[in-house]
């Protein structure tokens, strides 16, 4: 199997084609995806699929202007839903006795129409106040929910940091842009003026803040016994923003002066992390931990036990994946269970065990970010952007999730950063546009009888604004009984999504290269199956054959083979990052995984040389394979994987344009030099093109890297491996 | 009633004795009933008293010290100890001492000298102290945050003005407490800052300095950083950041203290406050130890409430469970008690060992745990002020006191140690007052010990001029070797007090006095001529408060009263079972009275009052000089009429008439009393009219003595205005002898008062003692 012969995912992540008019009221994909539009009516049909069949769910999709989910106020008549299976009133459903009565779509039952919901139909069957019901007509709407649907009142947003403040912090720059891009942060954080905000900073002591309104300057409290933490504060450890805005600013404008002298070098981490739980458990909210040295006093005390060689390649390598101290998966049970999401910011230069961490946000639907060798020069543009895009996206709070799904079928399994509180029930103390969920399906039956199945999704949450809400996205599919049909519906994002999420999971219990092999071989079996099934008709021989709809899954397989968390052994990838790659992934929504795994490789040299070339016109450049064979040592070329940039400088590239980029820095090794727009027309365009291309995603920020072709050990690790389909890394599909 | 005290009966010595001549044997003196014991002020304030700026010469077998009781052998430069005899050698620089050219010590009237040592006081971990506050003032504020706003607004304001006051380089501390304690990094300058200690459970020294950073082990420094520690000269950077100088930390705290909110903890209705006194003072008395061993320094306690929290609680936080009293205490029904008092003799053994002073000002209307405090407050020589608000001027004024310097000043001086010398057969029980026995021993030991006993040494960590202490002594039990040319017809007893003044000099003061032994046997009459009744009676007051506090089941009127009787047999003249024919010697008339006054006083009529005040009155009795302390037992009453001049007045019922007005003192408060008339004719405004001004006078002058008084006393009394009938006037009442009450009303005069009482008046108790006393 020759990689280069196969197509290539080269305009990214591409949408299902819409299904028939009967479907025309489902929910946009951006919200739902199923790896399959065809739902198979039987077992056999399911175990000859091979590939997951399931759903990536993403319930707060940013959607463009104007396709905004429309909020319906329910609170008078009560949310209309079926009384035994509790779905949601929909465009699905049927109204039959003169309009008295409505049909629940998925498990069928003959509902009442309450008095005040009531309309008659029309001549065909429809209600004549269609036009005004968007909950009847569109895929997807947002219900304010009545008071039955919450157990206490609706919590404002609260944004809570606990902040290394240990030696290592200090000396990274770490804290400063923290506090200065919390600041600046201040006037968009959702949900003025209800919104709460509260600090924690910690190193072998845990310091928290006074924040009354009425102080000029917050006070800070020590509390140095870690064994028994106590909070020191009945109140004013958390405040309304806008009532402690001035306080608030004095404490930022300080925090990073107050530490600079600080000597101490170790970190009562998990000590902090409870009191923080204390501070925070009355209201929930969301936790954002800055964290920068291992664990190394009190509860949840971490060891480098990541550098024991002669567990790789063993039936022990995973335990080095997963926590070792089972207090951090207690913490974040603890968490969710007081509506606390939690996001880990992590800047170490050393181990830190990210495994155990990060199991913080993993179970708290939380997510981790992480800046390997944090230096405020290097990084700390990413670090701005991307904490202020956590704290000014829209959040849903307090949220849980359910997907309901006809008779028949059933979702049997759920992937992603969450904590299961039932069967079914997703538990999401914090939720953003950010985050995607994925689950699996299986046949209940033996034979399904109906046509279509039907699927809904229903986020039950807290809004900013302080109303308690419930996103509904409903779809329907058709069942079909031909396999060919299934693969012809597949959606290759979804089912890369999914097989994803699949695979990472199975590294925290078996070698990575178990994992890499599962997924290979289920699309291997996959796509034999499909040629077994047309070889004969089309006699193809040995030739491999796929659908149109899974043209890509061979490549993006292989890619997924050499992600970072799959990748290689035990020297590939540094423990921590393949770990923080991880839980990345987990969340990630389809398209954003997709170019993850096939970054977009594009030539700008011609085009910065292009005399009135303008910037928006870089669009037309057609991206490149990901191959050695694509970059000419002559070209200027743009590596983007949606989390960084890298600038690969061709070792014949004419020097004049290195020199209008870089100035006088082109000389240098360029692992030393910063990108910063220069004076010169070529500059602008380049940072222009590079603007253009975050602004297309602004879920994380692309770091610029520059690398000059030869300049090794720097052009392996940022550009070399990432050319998927080279064989490099021992991981050749 | 009290004689009009001479002016200064202590002298330069500042000593008093029960008895100023000394019986031979421990069996005479045990017949004498009143124990032989001296009255000491080590350090009072003499214009007399020459310092020295030389060290002292010490006898090279007792050490005692050269004084003016050696002789001196001028031609073969030898002067004999008068303890031990020993012949020592005057060193080369004296060589120049002859009959005519005395060094200053060996005058006869400098009995009492004081010398200036080179300061041995100098932090020990910081020898190299260029300009260092070494030897500065050290002030740990510990502050109450449970009242309610307006108390809190007085005590935060005595607080800005204390501040205020104390010189720049004094160093300061600022520990609040409530639920929880604070201790404040005052050295920090970006926000205010403090370390949260938990409240509720014991905390060790060790753990106090490791959770404020400051133990050995505390911060581990990255390689490559330079220790910072060193600023100031100070090794540890707890001096730097928890004790600032005031000078530099003034404007910091008085923010501090003007954002400082009372305790935030909720209170559940019917509940007390939360407070954790106990753990906040753990916590000042480890910061102390871990910045300052060995330098003198105070905490000083503002405490507005009970502990109910942690280790020293005394009360539980149900306000239906009332606080101990007296009788909870007899009974043994007081289940915080014995376990708080523990918590706190602990706490004083630590503040001893480190030097440091435990100082104590509560107002509170209810009991806060003086009872249980009592001890570390004691034990190391601190102030203590009980009022019952912190706006009240008991307190005000008290405070500012402390702080002041000049003629008002206390002098508070620090690290004080105290050494009794004495001739061979004086044997050292103890003493009673503020100071812990050091446990050295030597061979002026009694047999038995009394207060802080087993030992020659003391430690006093706060003394001031006004600190008095009790010695008690006991003779030898074993015959008296009569060797000839060996007995000596005095004895000798030398206290030697060093201690570091206000201004961080280390100072030692000698006194030397002597007395004559007497063979009691032959003449009671010269045994009698020495005895000093008022002495006599406080140090009664004071042994039969100790023996209340440390007695199971004591009965003290009973005491006092065998012992008057005992007393009044051996020396009283009479024929046997004649009481008519009784009389009693002047050098001893008044002492029965002063034990009548006792029996009824706030000393041993304790259900009167709380355990709190017990405690309080008692500490003071113990510390004050004996002119005070008699003051407390039996108060000073002063009339003052149209007739005469200012006089004494009968401590009596039948001192008080329409037209005098009484100012009753009694060291805790003062009273001035309008007579019936006068308070009418005051009423009317006579005093503003011009042809009255005498009447204004008369108004003026018992206000105008009593301000004298309260000037000059700490702490501050309180003053009570009032007139007969009015509510106030129990005040006075409490305090007369009852010659007229309810039992003999009939008798009155018109215009005199009644007391309604059951006590005994001063008559019939004396018609008793001379039954009794003439009894065979
Ligand atoms: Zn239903
Ligand atoms: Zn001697």
């Amino acid at each position: 199997l020759d990689p280069k012969a196969l197509p290539r995912p080269l305009d990214g992540d591409v949408e299902p084609t819409p299904l028939p008019e009967a479907y025309s009221m489902n929910c946009d994909p951006r919200y739902l995806r199923l790896t399959t539009s065809a739902i198979p009516n039987s077992q056999s049909l399911v175990s000859r699929w091979h590939l997951p069949l399931g759903a990536v769910v993403c319930p707060l999709a940013e959607a463009p202007d104007g396709e905004e989910v429309p909020v319906l106020n329910f609170v008078s008549t009560g949310i209309i839903r079926c009384r035994r299976c509790r779905t949601y009133v929909n465009p699905y459903v049927t109204f039959t006795d003169a309009g008295r009565k409505w049909r629940c779509n998925i498990c069928s039952l003959l509902n009442d129409v309450p008095g005040e919901y009531f309309a008659h139909l029309d001549a065909t069957g429809r209600r004549v106040d269609l036009d005004q019901r968007p909950e009847l007509t569109k895929g997807s709407v947002e219900f304010v929910a009545p008071t039955e649907y919450m157990v206490r009142p609706p919590m404002p947003p609260l944004y809570f940091f606990l902040i290394d403040v240990s030696i290592s912090a200090v000396r990274s720059g770490m804290i400063e842009v923290v506090a200065q891009t919390i600041k600046s942060c201040l006037d968009d954080l959702p949900g003025f003026p209800r919104t709460q905000i509260g600090f924690i900073t910690y190193d072998s002591t845990i310091h928290f803040y006074n924040m009354k309104s009425s102080l000029v300057q917050p006070q800070m409290m020590v509390v140095s016994d870690l064994d028994d933490i106590f909070v020191p504060l009945p109140d004013d450890l958390l405040v309304n923003l806008s009532e402690s805005r001035s306080v608030v600013e004095a404490f930022l404008d300080s925090l990073p002066s107050m530490f600079q002298d600080n000597m101490n070098v170790e970190s009562a981490f998990g000590p902090a992390l409870k009191a923080a739980f204390m501070v925070m458990s009355q209201l929930g909210g969301k936790l954002l931990i800055f964290q920068n040295t291992m664990p190394s006093i009190g509860f949840g005390r971490l060891k480098l036990r990541g550098d024991d060689l002669r567990v790789y390649g063993t039936d022990k390598e995973h335990a080095l994946r997963i926590p070792e101290d089972p207090f951090y998966k207690q913490m974040a049970a603890d968490f969710t269970k007081y509506q606390i999401g939690v996001n880990v910011y992590a800047f170490s230069d050393k181990y830190t065990d990210l495994a155990s961490i990060g199991t913080l946000a993993k179970y708290t639907g939380g997510q981790v970010y992480y800046y390997p060798s944090f230096q405020s020069a290097n990084h700390g543009e990413k670090l701005r952007h991307e904490l202020a895009r956590d704290l000014t996206r829209e959040t849903a709070w307090e949220a849980v999730m359910r997907i309901r799904c006809g008779k028949g079928i059933r979702f049997t399994s759920y992937h992603g950063n969450f904590m299961l509180r039932s069967t079914d029930l997703l538990a999401l103390p914090a939720v953003d546009c950010d985050k995607a969920y994925a689950m699996q399906l299986s046949l209940e039956e033996t034979l399904l009888t109906t046509q279509t199945v039907y699927f809904q999704v229903a986020l039950l949450y807290t809004a900013s604004c302080g109303e308690r809400r419930i996103r509904v996205h409903t779809a329907a599919a058709p069942v079909v009984a031909d396999l060919g049909e299934m693969y012809r519906q597949a959606d290759t994002g979804a089912i890369v999504s999914l097989f994803c999420r699949l695979a990472i999971e199975k590294t925290l219990s078996h070698k990575l290269e178990d994992a890499r092999n599962s997924v290979q071989l289920r699309i291997v079996k996959a796509l034999r199956e499909y040629r077994n099934l047309y070889a004969v008709q089309h006699r193809l021989g040995g030739r491999m054959i796929y659908p149109e709809s899974l043209k890509f899954l061979p490549l993006y397989g292989l890619a997924l083979r050499k992600s970072t968390p799959l990748r290689g052994g035990y020297a590939d990838v540094q423990l921590d990052e393949r770990c923080a790659a991880g839980f990345t992934m987990m969340a990630l929504p389809v398209k954003k995984m997709m170019k993850l795994l096939y970054p977009s490789l594009i030539r700008v040299d011609d085009h910065l040389l292009k005399p009135l070339a303008k910037a928006d016109e870089f669009k037309n450049i057609t991206r490149l394979p990901l191959t050695m064979e694509s970059l000419d040592s002559r070209g200027l070329y743009i590596y983007d994987d949606g989390f960084r940039f890298v600038l690969w400088f061709g070792r014949m590239l004419s020097p004049d344009i290195a020199m209008t980029l870089l100035g006088p820095d082109a000389a240098a090794e360029l692992s030393k030099v910063t990108l910063s727009e220069r004076d010169t027309e070529m500059s602008r365009k380049l940072m222009e093109i590079l603007k253009k291309l975050r602004e297309s995603d602004r879920s994380y920020y692309q770091l610029c890297y520059l690398v000059r072709q030869g300049e090794q050990p720097r052009e392996g690790f940022l550009v070399l491996t990432n050319l998927v389909e080279d064989a490099i890394g021992g991981t050749n599909g | 009633m009290s004689e009009m005290a001479n002016t200064d009966p202590e002298g330069i010595d500042g000593v008093r004795m029960t008895w100023n001549v000394w019986p031979r044997t421990k069996v005479e003196a045990s017949k004498c009933v009143i124990p032989l014991a001296a009255s000491i002020s080590p350090i009072r304030h003499h214009p007399d008293i020459p310092t020295l700026p030389y060290s002292p010469l010490r006898c090279k077998t007792c050490s005692a010290i050269l004084n003016s009781f050696s002789r001196v052998d001028f031609t073969a430069k030898i002067w004999i100890c008068p303890f031990c005899f020993q012949r020592n050698h005057f060193p080369p620089h004296y060589a120049m001492i002859s009959e005519t050219n005395l060094p200053a010590e060996l005058y006869p009237q400098y009995t009492t000298v004081q010398y200036m040592l080179p300061n041995p006081n100098v932090n020990p971990n910081n020898p190299t102290n260029e300009g260092a506050p070494s030897a500065s003032p050290v002030f740990l504020f510990v502050l109450d945050m449970c009242m309610i706003e307006e108390e809190f607004g007085f005590v935060k304001s005595a607080l800005k003005r204390a501040i205020g006051l104390l010189p720049d380089n004094a160093l300061v501390g600022l520990v609040s407490f409530g639920t929880q304690a604070q201790v404040h990094e005052l050295g920090f300058s970006d926000m205010s800052k403090a370390y949260v200690v938990r409240g509720s459970k014991e905390i060790s020294k060790d753990q106090i300095m490791e959770q404020l950073g400051l133990g050995a082990s505390g911060r581990r420094t990255p390689a490559g950083y330079l220790q910072q520690g060193m600023q100031n000269g100070f090794p540890n950077t707890g001096v730097t950041r928890f004790l600032l100088p005031a000078s530099e930390c003034e404007y910091t705290l008085n923010s501090l203290l003007d954002e400082l909110q009372t305790d935030q903890w909720p209170v559940a209705p019917g509940n007390r406050a939360s407070r954790c006194t106990g753990v906040a003072l753990s916590v000042a008395a480890g910061l102390l130890g871990a910045c300052l061993p060995g330098t003198g320094a105070s905490i000083i306690a503002l405490v507005s409430g009970p502990c109910t929290e942690g280790p020293g609680t005394i009360v539980s936080k149900d306000l239906s469970d009332p606080v101990r009293s007296h009788k909870d205490l007899d009974k043994d029904a007081a289940p915080y008690f014995k376990k708080a008092v523990k918590f706190y003799d602990n706490l004083a053994k630590q503040l001893v060992s480190q030097g440091h002073v435990l100082n104590l000002f509560a107002s509170a209307l209810d009991q806060v745990g003086v009872a249980e405090i009592k001890v570390a407050v004691e034990r190391t020589g601190g102030l203590v002020v009980l009022s019952e608000s912190f706006g009240h001027s008991v307190f005000k004024d008290s405070f500012k006191r402390v702080f002041e310097d000049g003629e008002q000043s206390l002098g508070l001086c620090f690290n004080g140690i105290l050494e009794i010398n004495c001739s061979k057969d004086v044997k050292i029980q103890g003493i009673i007052g503020p100071c812990t026995s050091l446990e050295k021993k030597g061979p002026n030991l009694a047999d038995t010990a009394v207060g802080e006993g087993n030992t020659t040494s003391w430690k006093m960590c706060g003394l001031d001029k006004s600190t008095c202490l009790t010695v008690l002594f006991d003779l030898s039990s074993s015959e008296r070797s009569n060797a000839p040319g060996t007995v000596n017809p005095q004895l000798y007893i030398q206290f030697l007090t060093s201690y570091q003044n206000p201004e961080g000099h280390t100072l030692l003061r000698v006194t030397t006095v002597t007395r004559r032994w007497i063979d009691s046997a032959v003449s009671s009459e010269e045994l009698l001529q020495g005895f000093d009744q008022e002495t006599a009676a406080v140090v009664m007051a004071r042994i039969t408060s100790l023996k209340m506090e440390t007695e199971e089941g004591f009965d003290a009127t009973r005491w006092l009263d065998r012992s008057l009787i005992r007393l009044c047999s051996k020396f009283g003249d009479y024929r046997k079972d004649d009481p008519s024919s009784f009389t009693l010697n002047p050098c001893f008339s008044l002492f029965p009275q002063f034990m009548f006054n006792l029996r009824r006083s706030q000393f041993v009529q304790v259900f009167n009052n709380s355990p709190d005040e017990t405690a309080y009155f008692r500490m003071l009795l113990n510390r004050e000089n004996i002119t005070n302390a008699a003051v407390m037992i039996q108060p000073s009453l002063i009339s003052y009429s149209f007739n005469s001049l200012p006089q004494p007045a009968l401590l009596d019922v039948a001192s008080i008439a329409a037209d005098r007005i009484l100012l009753l003192d009694s060291y805790f408060s003062m009273v001035i009393f309008h007579g019936m008339t006068i308070a009418q004719w005051r009423n009317m405004g006579y005093q503003n009219q011009p042809e009255h001004q005498a009447f204004a006078h008369l108004l003026q002058a018992p206000q105008d003595d009593a301000q004298m008084i309260i000037r000059d006393r700490f702490p501050v009394p309180r003053l009570v205005v009032c007139d007969q009938h009015g509510s106030q006037a129990r005040f006075l009442l409490a305090k007369l002898n009852p010659s007229a009450n309810y039992n003999n009303a009939h008798e009155m005069a018109a215009g005199s008062d009644v007391i309604f009482t059951d006590d005994v008046s001063l008559q019939v108790f004396f018609e008793h003692l001379q039954r009794l006393a003439v009894q065979s």
